[in-house]
């Protein structure tokens, strides 16, 4: 038999266990048009990589342009001033170089992966298109089309696309979180040429956006080429800023969602704030606790015991504004729905009721420290952890002291945000199935 | 467009300096029992990766479909001295993960833990290999919820493509079992069937396990070798695992009816190469240049230039004694036949025309500067050696990758597709709305049709 371990020993150690990077190590310059640059040099693999933090995401939006932030992104491959429409590709991969991009609520991000001795053409390629892209009416068409595909397949391929669509749209009545980053279909078939442009010139200044590189690079070299190719960029007037605030929520709300499903996704959404808020750490080591492995609470209770559902999980994302804490849960067939909306309920008021145990703190506080150690093991890791913590928590810094941050959370702030935040009326819920009539 | 000579050339000169990627030092050992170890030292992290490879994949289920997977699973269910519920609280307290699942050829087990945890988490992977009970209850619960998860992925084409893909190049061959079985297999599938077959394959001959990551080499033998030592020798499962037999001298159509589909998603290939074929590393090359990354002309064609698609690749799925080969997109369901049609252009054009100098280089400077990475982490690495293990080639293979993408001249480039990329008797499968595409399709080959609904694949 396993004997239940005494409160462990694994973060004491605090900073010097993962000596292998230091906050030191992480190198910074901003240029005189604003753009930021952080550099970890790390010779481990012959490769590097370059990661472009802009701060727009379909946040930024408004009904008519929804999905404009993403389909911007897939604009940006096609073709700028020395390089022509395909170029941007053809002369990264021929460089063996490869790269790809995502779109959030918040960010858009590129990413390039490329032998070290490559890096001058990716400053050539990036810096070409931030400074002259050209929107070209016949690609925007047949992106369109793309994108049109993009968002299809996602709907063909998962129900939980389908019904977060719905449950955020429900949830959200002012804030732009309520539409999805993919945006209307009738939006990304109408917007225009002048809406693109605004969006370039607006959101893709070389002072709204972060750049990060890893690997087997030099800082002084990174430093000349951004000189060089990045600093003659011109900086433009600060981004509006978005001034909706989602209203509290005051009664729960419901949404049912058709689709030719065996055994109907359910989903459950409380308003949350966003990762620069005081309350981040308490509810992500909640989140850990009730969905993080075969002995986390909920499924536990709901997938091993009472065999209600198949599979959950629940994500807290990072995000600027206040977000959503969503539980995604697939319920066994013939199971009652209601005895899966009891059965999450009953264990978040036990949390709010009585906390959860010391155990189940140091547990979590152990699995974060084995993700930091994850995050740290790749260049990739480090440069989307690097920018991640840079934008949302607004200091690349809080990378590294994140162990410390979540060893800091008391088993009383877990216990307060649960009974903050885990309220009828605060909830969303949304169910996915195929008979709705019934 | 073409890109200007010179800068072809400086390109050329700095990719070939960058220094080669060579596998870390690492040792290699076999017990006395015949399992085989392999150690790595990688000391960037304080974790331990483990992986380990046992001959039990899903080509030894027989009639039994599924029965290799729920054995591998089952591997978790408790053991001798532990539940299943305290090897998970255990492991999660820790941080540490461990997954066991089977695949075609083999089952697999990997494991990652924090160095200082390594004591409480290798007697556990022990019982987990040696000493699995099959509880009754556990298996019951695990059992429905697979057969929910298999009824599940049908709502999804991608998940299921591959299923259906094998069942029709492979036919009668075990290549052709699905991995994680079907209702109909799963349901008589009981304890007793995964306890029999875990004693007939489960032996530490024919295994191996390897472990990456910061740890003394000469301790962690030690180690490992009191640990391991004490599996049972067992004696080889008999089953031989036979060349599949040729593919039919036609074109065939196989349509998956999807009644509520708003695309059709499809494969188009047939027969492929096995992993140890001497030209992998060429063959990778030249389909990089079809199907293998973002400017390829598969997805140039029908992504970029005609919108048809989010995307559109191709790939040789290898395994030991046989593979196949693909062409893999999807597309809304009123423009299926100009995706098809453009499809097989592309591929005509590639066995037609070949490629030229250029395009041949960067798809080498390509998937040399691809490399690398695919090697950097220590649970990477250890999947590298047991893949070394399993399909028997060694560490050249990573070490000679470079001089191997260079050696390859336009000449060799030309053979290579005239030998291993399919031009006639393609194979067709297609997942979409029949009532839609069915009059499309029936142009391709003799169509036969099957429900998503009907039970396996």
């Amino acid at each position: 038999m396993i004997k239940r371990i005494a409160v462990a020993l694994l973060l004491v150690a605090g900073t010097q266990l993962y000596a292998q990077n230091k906050v030191d190590d992480v190198k910074t310059f901003t240029l005189k048009n604003g753009m930021k640059f952080l550099v970890l040099e790390d010779n481990s693999i012959p490769n590097a990589n370059m990661y472009l933090f802009y701060s727009v995401g379909s946040r930024n939006e408004h009904p008519g342009i929804t999905g404009l932030s993403h389909f911007f992104e897939h604009m940006m491959f096609n073709g700028a001033k020395k390089y022509g429409p395909k170029q941007f590709d053809r002369t990264m991969e021929f460089n063996g170089g490869a790269n790809n991009a995502y779109t959030t609520e918040n960010v858009t991000v590129y990413t390039d992966w490329f032998p070290a001795n490559a890096m001058e053409t990716m400053f050539d390629l990036e810096s070409d298109r931030i400074a002259n892209l050209a929107i070209d009416p016949k690609y925007v068409d047949s992106e369109r089309e793309v994108v049109l595909s993009e968002r299809s397949t996602g709907l063909e391929n998962s129900p939980w696309r389908t019904l977060g669509e719905m449950v955020s749209a429900t949830a959200y009545v002012e804030h732009p979180y309520g539409w999805s980053v993919i945006g209307y279909e009738e939006d990304i078939k109408n917007w225009t040429k002048q809406d693109l442009e605004y969006y370039f010139k607006t959101y893709y200044a070389p002072n709204n956006c972060t750049v990060v590189v890893s690997g087997n690079v030099k800082l002084a070299e990174v430093k000349r080429l951004a000189e060089k190719y990045m600093e003659p960029i011109p900086a433009q007037a600060p981004a509006p800023k978005v001034h909706l605030v989602e209203p509290p929520q005051t009664g729960e709300r419901r949404i049912t969602v058709q689709k030719q499903v065996n055994a109907p996704y359910m989903m459950i959404a409380y308003h949350v704030p966003e990762s620069k808020s005081k309350d981040y750490y308490a509810l992500d080591i909640l989140s850990s606790v009730l969905t993080s492995g075969n002995s986390s609470r909920l499924y536990t209770s709901l997938v091993d015991e009472k065999q209600l559902a198949t599979s959950i999980f629940s994500r807290y994302g990072e995000s600027f504004d206040p977000t959503l804490f969503q539980f995604y849960i697939s319920s066994n067939k013939g199971k009652s729905l209601d005895e899966v909306e009891k059965t999450v309920y009953a264990e978040l008021e036990k949390i709010a009721k009585e906390g959860i145990t010391q155990n189940e703190l140091q547990k979590i506080k152990n699995q974060k420290l084995m993700e930091f150690y994850s995050s740290i093991e790749t260049i990739d890791g480090k440069s989307n952890s690097l920018g991640t913590y840079e934008l949302f928590f607004g200091d690349y810094k809080k990378m590294f002291s994140a162990p410390d941050e979540y060893a800091k959370v008391s088993l009383d702030d877990v216990k307060r945000v649960a009974n903050t935040y885990f309220k009828k009326s605060n909830r969303t819920v949304g169910v996915l199935k195929a008979n709705v009539e019934e | 467009m073409m890109l200007p000579f010179l800068l072809l050339a400086v390109s050329i000169n700095i990719t070939n300096a960058q220094e080669a990627f060579k596998v870390p030092a690492y040792q290699k050992f076999i017990l006395k029992n015949g399992l085989t170890i392999y150690l790595m030292e990688q000391h960037e992290v304080p974790t331990i990766s483990l992986a380990a490879v046992i001959p039990a994949g899903a080509i030894y289920d027989g009639q039994k479909n599924g029965l290799a997977a729920l054995t591998a699973d089952g591997l978790q269910y408790g053991t001798k001295s532990y539940t299943k519920s305290e090897i998970e609280k255990q492991l999660d307290f820790l941080g540490a993960s461990l997954n066991t699942s089977a695949s075609k050829e083999s089952a697999n087990l990997s494991a990652k833990f924090a160095k200082v945890d390594q004591d409480k988490v290798l007697p556990i992977i022990k019982e987990v290999l040696l000493h699995p009970v099959f509880n009754q209850q556990e298996f019951d619960k695990e059992k429905a919820r697979g057969l929910q998860e298999l009824e599940r992925a049908k709502e999804s084409p991608r998940n299921v493509m591959g299923n259906y893909w094998d069942k029709f190049i492979y036919g009668e061959h075990p290549y052709a079992n699905p991995t994680s079985g079907k209702p109909s297999t799963i349901t008589n599938i009981n304890t007793s069937d995964l306890k029999a077959f875990y004693q007939s394959n489960y032996h530490p001959n024919g295994s191996a396990i390897t472990l990456v990551g910061d740890f003394n080499a000469k301790l962690m033998k030690e180690k490992i070798t009191k640990l391991f030592g004490e599996w049972k020798k067992g004696s080889e499962n008999s089953m031989k695992i036979t060349m599949p037999e040729a593919l039919p001298t036609k074109s065939r159509v196989l349509l998956v009816n999807k009644e509520d589909a708003r695309e059709t998603t499809m494969y188009i290939g047939g027969k492929g190469i096995s992993r140890n074929n001497p030209d992998y590393v060429a063959i990778e090359v030249v389909n990089t240049v079809l199907g293998g990354r973002f400017t390829s002309w598969l997805n140039d064609e029908l992504r970029v230039n005609s919108g048809l698609t989010y995307g559109a690749n191709s790939r040789f799925a290898a395994l030991k004694n046989a593979g196949t080969f693909y062409v893999s997109t999807f597309t809304a369901t009123k423009t299926t036949e100009p995706t098809v049609d453009k499809a097989l252009e592309v591929l005509k054009k590639l066995r037609e025309k070949g490629m030229d100098e250029e395009t041949l280089t960067s798809a080498k400077n390509y998937v040399k500067g691809q490399f690398p990475p695919d090697y950097e982490t220590s649970s990477q690495l250890a999947s590298l050696l047991t893949q070394m293990f399993w399909y028997g080639f060694d560490e050249s293979y990573i070490n000679n990758f470079q001089v191997n993408v260079d050696g390859l001249t336009s000449a060799k480039a030309k053979e290579i597709v005239a030998k291993y990329f399919p031009a006639d008797n393609l194979q067709f499968l297609f997942i979409g709305k029949s009532a839609d595409i069915k009059s499309i399709v029936e142009k391709y080959g003799p169509v036969t049709e099957k429900q998503i609904k009907t039970d396996g694949y």
